[in-house]
Formats: C-alpha cells, structure tokens, sequence
C-alpha cells in the first residue's frame, strides 16, 4: 500500500514540473543593458525616469555579451534588451527564440567595435594575409564576429586558415598584450583602449564605413512581454528616442551616461562620436528598407520578427 | 520508431527488473545481517532499472516519446499555438488569467502614480507655490479624465457599436469553429496544402548540418490543424480591430486636450531656472497620455465580450480532442509555442534535445570531415617522426655551433651549410618516416587532464613523503601549501591565463596546481600514517632509511597516494572544463562554450556526455590499478 501511494505521489510530483509561468500584469519590467557602451538613454535610467514613462519600477541588469541577454530573455528574467547586438539577435531568431525586433537602439561605425592587431606582430592592413596560420581572438556570436568576418574580407585573408580563440573582449585585449594573439577583435571601450596600448586598428574607422561595415545595436523584446504589455513597449520606446533627440541638440546630462556606463567622461565621449543615433524616421525606415532590413536579409533571417508600430 | 520500440524496451525492462528484484529477495537464503558489506553485491538488474529509469525520463522530458509515437503532434499543436498567440492580446484585458480586469489595474496604478506624483510636487524645494498650484491642478484634471472613460452613460454610441460588432464576430467563428467541416477547404486548396507541407518537411532537428535547431512545420497538415489556423487567422483580424478601439468619447477627447494644451502653454512659459517644474508637467502628461493609450472601458461594457472569449476558450480546448490529452502528458513541462513566423518548442523540449537528435548529430561530430569548428572530436593524423626529435632537441644546439648562417647569394639562391643543416635538424624540418598520433578535441582535453595529472603525481608524491617524515620540510612548506590549497582552483584561472598565456601551458599548470595539492596532502597522510611498529622491525632487521622509505614507508602510504589520484582526477576534470572556457581553440569546454552562443543545445548535452564518459573511463582505469597494485587494502 505504501509502494502504490508513494508512486501516485511522484507521478503527481512529476506533473507539477508542468511549468506555467504566469507573471503577464508586470509588476516590474526588467531590461537588459551593456556597461560600457553609453548610450543616451542613460541619463534616463540614472534619473529613474523610465519607471515614470512605464508606470511600473523597471530594472536594469548588465551583461556582458548580446548571447547572455537572449539566453536571460528565454529563461524568462529579462523582458527588453537595450542595445543587443544584431548578431546575437538573429542567431536567436534563426535557433527559433520567441522574441521581437522593435526598434533601433544605435547604428555605428567601426568605433565601437573593431579589430586590432598587435604592434608587435608587424601585421597591418598592407599584410593582413600573414594573419593566416597565427591566433586571433574573437567573441563569437557577437557583433565582433560579424566586424572580424567582413574585415577578413576586405583585407583578403582567409579566416578559415586562422586559428580563432573564443574569448569575451576584455580577456581579448588581455590575450592582444600578453601577446599570445596576434589579433583581437573587441567591442567596449576600455577594452578597445587596453588593446590599442600595444596594436593598432586593422582598419580604422573610416575604411571600414568605406568598406561598408556598420553595426547595428538594436532593442529586442520578448514576444510575451510585447502582447501582453504593449503600453509599456512604446513607452520604453518614445522614451528612449526623447533622450536621442535631447543627445543630438547637445542637451544630455553626460555625467549621469558616464556614471551609469562606467566610463570617464572623455572615453565616453569618444565612443559615443562613433555612434549615430536615428530619428524615430530614420528608424522606420532602416528598419523596413535600410541598413537593419539589409543586414537582416544578408544573413538569412527569419521574417515576420520586426515590428515598427511601438515607434513614436 | 526506434524511440518507440526503446520506450517499451525501458518499460518493460524496469518492471521485468523490479519483478525479478522481488522475488530474488523473497528466494535468496539471507544470512547476511544488516551492516554487513555482503548485503550490498551483486544487483545488475537494480542497474538496469536505474538506467533504463533515466532513459525513460530523458525520452519523457525531451518529448522524444510523444515524437515518435505522434509525430504529427507538434505540427498540430503549432495551430493551437497560432491560436492562442492571436488570442492572447485579447484575453490579457480581462480577468480570465489574470486576477484584475486590465482597465482595473491601469486605472489602480495610474491613480497611484498620480497621488505619488502630488506627494513629490508637494515636497520639492525647487518649485514655487504658484507653480505648485498650477501643477496640482494639472494633476486632478488628469485624474477628473479616469471617470469620463468609466462612465457608462458618457459612451459613445459608435464605441458601443463596435463592441456588439466585435463580439458578434467571436460568436460567429465559435459557432463555426465547432462545425465539423470549418473552413470549407476546396480539393484544390487541400492538395496545395499538403504538398507545401510535404516540403516543409517533419518535426526534426536536421541530421546533415551541426548548426540547425529543431524545426517544427508550421503549414497545417490535418484538418484539424487547417481548422485552427484558419481560426487563428481570423482572430488575429479580430484582436487588431478591438486594439485600435479606444473609448474616447468627445467629453473625454475635449479635456484631454485641453490638458494637454495647457501642459505645453506651462511649460514654454517657464523660465530656464524651472526646469523642475517643466519636467513634472511633462511626467504628468506622460501618465495622461499612457491613460489614454490604454483600453479603459465602464465597467460592465465588455461583460459579454468577455463571455464570448471565455466561451470560444471552452470551444477551442474541446476541438482539441486527443491532441489535449497528448499536449499535457507527452509535452511535459512546457509546449509547443508559435511566435511570429514560427513555431518553436518552449520548454524542457528545448533546452534537453531529443535522444534520437542527439545521437544523430553525435554521429555527425564523429565523422573526422565534420567535427566541430574544423576539428574532428577524436581521430589520427599522421605525424613525421622528425617533428619529436626536433621538440626533445634543444634549438640552441645549432646557435653555439661555429659558423654564420647562410645568407642568400646576387642570384638569389641559398646555399645551405652545415649550420643551417642542424638547425633544420633540431627543429624538426626533416621528413623520416611517419606514424599516426591521436588528435581532436576530446584527445587535446584528455591530454591536458593526463599531464597535469601526471606532473602533480611526479612533484607531489615526493614533496608530500618528505613533508610527513621531515620536520624542516614539513614546516617550510607548510604554510604555502595550506595557504594555496583551500582557494577553488578556478579562482586561479584568470590569472595564470594572463601570466602563461592561452596555450596548452596555461592549463596544463593549472591543472597541475589542482592535483599537485591533493597529492601532497594524500602522500603527506599516508607517509606519517605509518605504523611504527613496522618502522622499528625494519630498523632492527638492519634497513637503511632508502630500503624503509622504498619498502615500507611507500607501500603503506600508496592506498593515500591513490585514493588522492582518484580524487584529482574528478577536481582536474572540473576546473579543465572552466579553463577550457576562458580562451581555447580545442577541447570539449571550448566546444561547450561556443555551442552554447549558437544555442546548439545537442551539442551542449553530448559534450556533458563525453565529459561524463571520460570522467568514467579514468576513474575505472585507476581502480583497476588500485585493485592491482593494494590487493591488501581493506584487508589488513
């Protein structure tokens, strides 16, 4: 009798593994963002204004990469990524991910994320095919990726030849000066300015725009947060797009960005020249026929994963 | 359809086993007490229930049963999933999973923002009576707005009329939903249909590429999928109606821009220096403006939309039928979920690929032409001998050699002599003949695991003997190794990584720093657990301090020696792995950690088995050698 009972209980102990995750009225809406990678934006979280603008504490966690973000989003602890790399937004789409492109979060230059080769090794872009055979550091899946792939391309070498190291940017431009690579392709702008100590860009910032390399940083929302909630999307949105328009009339509060990104003023500053910050026009149509709509085409996406109605 | 037929196998073997259990403890003549170690030999058919048991659960949670068993399964519940996409927009106003009609608790949190926006305006120092005055009124005319949208008697007759229209609709396709035949499908559509879907193809992860993830078909492939879509279809033109709908009747249109107005009138008429002020305004028309976009409706104006959607829910989960019953016992925890363009599994069927995936990619890895990233997981590769004599001999040989290297002549030639000739010698550029080598991620992990191992073995065993028979020893090494040895190996990664660099040193030194303590300790244990008595016959048969070290000392700290490797070997693997992550080109973390920012979940699952079995294969191989090498251990 005991032997049956116990049996019972576990297959109901199994069946309540029958996960139902119910939290649609949100109580708190939990964002993702990078340290790091300024953005205008900021000021806002610093001033706790996007609590205000969505009526509900919202919460903001750093990762490190745009991978960890998507994975965070499918476990169910973050609602909206600010400034995923479009790399690990199309691999998550591509892997089936349940989640929405919904607005542009920057598009950049090679300013923030690049390639730098080590002084030492003497390979710059006349000789980048002595890169073949020899290590390189690169943060696959990520934005860095895609850079190091098209430069490769536009400098002629092979990179199925190269020794490829998967290693996070700060452990990168750490490889790049102990010399154990000869190459590391980083985003982030103290680790760009630790690698550029000891090497220099590959390609600098204005061959790679002629080259036609840009980086696109966009916002992603899950698909459950974005039926469920989409007062709250677009005023996330809006609210974000307010604090672009008030960067490009020269009227952001630049202390409350490098506090929130933890950089000095002067390096924040230098990485934010290489961003360009669209209008809510300019978004809608990247995002439908420009920059986004071809990169998102280029690498095969899924269709049907964009929306541009949260725009303002 | 081997799923299938394992499934039964595992069943039946687990009740077989569990059979066979009871009545061998019934039959067996037991005179064993309890306590003793007798009692607990033997058992392989407990081995099989275990196994098979987490077989089973593994088939179970990866919904690898309800695969081969309804293979059109996920295909279907893709339709239901379609549906209940397009129906969740709707069904989150009203309180059918939630607790609050949605109006209700927009209305409860805006209401509080605004009290909790008068307590600030109140309290801050910044902004002047008069302003405050001003802006509390704004305040309270935001919140006079909330009723205007409540009222029953102030909606709008065309609101009113939408509403009954959109409730018609729902009505309708309920009723037509429940009709066998929905939705009239013509032969024409149908062959259309099922030859799309044909090329679609079959739920299944891709058995011909690493990279591709579980594809679920998402054109319908029975009626009853068709039946769904369609519903799905015609409810998604439902919901987009009902969301465009907002209940601003002109009472509420006219103060609300009023208000409005009159914010954008405060606010250009502040000075610089009342940048406080301009910036509550702008947040009290923000909570103005989110009441707006909200679907606030009186109170009773939806109930019948309400009946409506929960009666259309009642219907949509008896259309279901089997595909119900299938969904909540072969899908356990988690779904088939469709998000805009596809269909995907969400859900332990994600992250716990299926066996039969599993298996097929594995094989796919272990072909030598595939591999992961380039690199076989194990095969040969033939290597010349030269390249061994050129890694034992030193390059310097050829440096303190009399002589210059050649240098080339006008015609561009290079003449060898007999400099250079060493040099190529010593560093292995010569052809001899070549034998193969081993090679692949799995080969490159076990070998880092094994020379860590190895050198820990070499330097502790030693170092641990002379610290527990040397008083000097004992105390100058001491308080280094006591200090190093409770620090978690990881915590050391970085920073050897940094010093050695990403090379196999690297980790190889830290693994050696993992095992070198475990070693020290065991030997160190074992050399002062000696039992004197033996110390002083060996003394007294007139040994001397190498015969007692070598042959009584040794033998009996070896079971201590041993038991220490056994440990090291399971540390090594752990902290290898982490290693393995920080920076790598080879090796099964390297290939863990790639796969996981590719979300390639099988490959995931078959590096944790490879690291598993390896793990396995050490640990029996060194028990083999404690069986051969202490026969006398437990005995004595």
């Amino acid at each position: 009798m005991k032997k049956i009972i116990s049996t019972v209980l576990g297959i109901l102990f199994a069946f309540t593994l029958h996960a139902s995750v119910a939290n649609a009225a949100a109580k708190e809406v939990r964002v993702a963002y990078f340290l790091e990678w300024p953005s205008p934006n900021l000021e806002d979280m610093n001033k706790k204004a996007y609590a205000k603008a969505l009526g509900v504490p919202v919460k903001w966690t750093n990762f490190t990469n745009g991978v960890a973000m998507t994975d965070a989003m499918l476990a169910g602890d973050i609602d909206i990524s600010y400034s995923q790399g479009l790399m690990p937004y199309i691999n998550a789409v591509k892997a089936k991910a349940p989640i929405s492109l919904v607005d542009v979060a920057m598009e950049y230059g090679m300013g923030g994320t690049t390639c730098v080769t080590s002084k030492k090794s003497g390979i710059t872009k006349a000789n980048a095919s002595e890169l073949e055979g020899k290590k390189v550091a690169v943060p696959l899946g990520t934005m860095a990726e895609y850079v190091f792939t098209e430069s490769m391309k536009i400098v002629g070498a092979d990179r199925k030849k190269m020794e490829i190291i998967a290693m996070d940017p700060e452990e990168g431009a750490a490889a790049l000066v102990s010399g154990d690579v000869v190459m590391a392709c980083l985003f982030g702008g103290n680790s760009i300015k630790s690698a550029t100590t000891v090497g220099s860009r590959l390609l600098t910032v204005d061959e790679a725009r002629a080259g036609g390399i840009m980086g696109i940083d966009i916002v992603s929302v899950t698909n459950k947060f974005m039926k469920e909630n989409p007062g709250m999307v677009k005023s996330f949105v809006e609210l974000s797009h307010e604090a672009n328009e008030r960067f490009r009339n020269g009227k952001s509060d630049l202390k409350a960005m490098s506090k929130e990104s933890e950089m000095k003023v002067a390096d924040m500053n230098d990485t934010l020249s290489g961003f360009k910050f669209l209008t809510p026009k300019e978004t809608k149509k990247s995002m439908k026929s420009g920059n986004l709509a071809k990169f998102l085409k280029g690498f095969d996406t899924p269709r049907g994963t964009v929306t541009t109605k949260f725009l303002p | 359809m081997i799923t299938a037929f394992l499934t039964f196998l595992f069943f039946f073997a687990i009740i077989g086993s569990i059979l066979y259990g009871r009545k061998l403890i019934k039959t067996e003549k037991v005179d064993a007490v309890f306590g003793n170690p007798e009692r607990a030999k033997g058992g392989i058919h407990w081995v099989i229930v275990g196994s098979s048991f987490l077989l089973l659960v593994w088939l179970y949670y990866s919904w690898d049963i309800a695969k081969s068993f309804f293979p059109r399964s996920a295909n279907e519940l893709c339709q239901v999933g379609k549906v209940n996409e397009s129906l969740l927009s709707l069904k989150y106003l009203f309180p059918i999973h939630e607790r609050q009609l949605k109006s209700t608790s927009v209305i409860e949190t805006e209401t509080e923002n605004l009290n909790s926006i008068i307590l600030e305006i109140e309290e801050s120092s910044k902004v002047n009576d008069k302003n405050k005055s001003i802006l509390i009124d704004f305040v309270t005319k935001t919140k006079s707005t909330i009723p205007l949208l409540t009222s029953e008697k102030l909606l709008n007759n065309k609101t009113r009329e939408q509403i009954i229209i959109i409730t018609q609709k729902i009505d309708d396709l309920t009723k037509n939903f429940a009709k066998n035949d929905y939705p009239n499908e013509s032969t024409e559509d149908e062959i259309k249909r099922i030859n799309a879907s044909k090329e679609e193809g079959t739920w299944s992860a891709s058995s011909t590429s690493i990279e591709n993830t579980v594809e679920i078909p998402s054109i319908p492939k029975t009626k009853r999928g068709l039946k769904f879509q369609t519903a799905a279809k015609e409810l998604t033109l439902i919901s987009d109606e009902f969301f465009e709908l907002r209940n601003h009747n002109e009472q509420y249109s006219s103060k609300l821009e009023n208000l409005k107005k009159d914010i954008k009138d405060f606010r250009s008429g502040l000075s610089s220096s009342e940048e406080i002020s301009s910036s509550f305004a702008k947040d009290i028309l923000k909570i103005a403006r989110r009441i707006e976009y909200a679907s606030i409706f009186p109170p009773s104006t939806l109930i019948e939309m309400q009946a409506s959607i929960e009666n259309f829910d009642e219907v949509l989960k008896k259309e279901q039928g089997g595909l119900r019953w299938i969904d909540v016992f072969l899908f356990p925890s988690g779904t088939i979920i469709s998000s805009g363009p596809s269909c995907s599994e969400q859900g332990s069927g994600r992250w716990l690929p299926k066996p039969s995936d599993t298996v097929n990619k594995f094989a796919l890895m272990l072909n030598p032409d595939i591999g992961f990233k380039q690199i076989p997981l194990i095969w040969y590769k033939m290597m010349d001998v030269s390249k061994i004599v050129g890694f034992l001999l030193p390059d310097w040989i050829a440096d303190i050699l009399p002589g210059e290297y050649p240098v080339h002549n006008e015609k561009g030639e290079i003449k060898s002599n007999f400099k250079s000739r060493v040099l190529s010698f010593v560093t292995g550029e010569f052809t001899l003949f070549k034998i193969p080598v081993p090679t692949g991620h799995i080969w490159d992990s076990f070998l880092r695991v094994f020379l860590g191992l190895v050198a820990g073995i070499i330097v502790g065993v030693p170092l641990g003997l002379y610290m527990g028979l040397n008083r000097f020893a004992k105390g100058f090494f001491d308080p280094l190794i006591e200090l190093y040895r409770p620090v978690p190996p990881l915590a050391w990664a970085p920073l050897v990584i940094s010093v050695l660099g990403i090379d196999n040193l690297g980790k190889v030194f830290l693994l050696f720093m993992v095992s070198l303590s475990i070693m020290i300790i065991s030997a160190r244990a074992g050399a002062s657990g000696t039992q004197l008595s033996k110390i002083h016959a060996a003394h007294s048969l007139g040994a001397s301090k190498w015969q007692i070290l070598r042959h009584v000392i040794f033998p009996n700290s070896l079971p201590e020696i041993l038991t220490g490797i056994r440990v090291a070997t399971g540390m090594c693997w752990g902290t290898l792995v982490a290693a393995e992550f920080l920076a790598g080109t080879t090796g099964v973390g390297f290939v863990e950690n790639v796969a996981k920012k590719y979300f390639q979940y099988e490959v995931i699952w078959i590096t944790i088995f490879i690291m598993g079995m390896l793990g396995l294969v050490f640990d029996i191989t060194i028990r083999k050698i404690i069986d051969k090498t202490i026969p006398w251990r437990g005995k004595g």
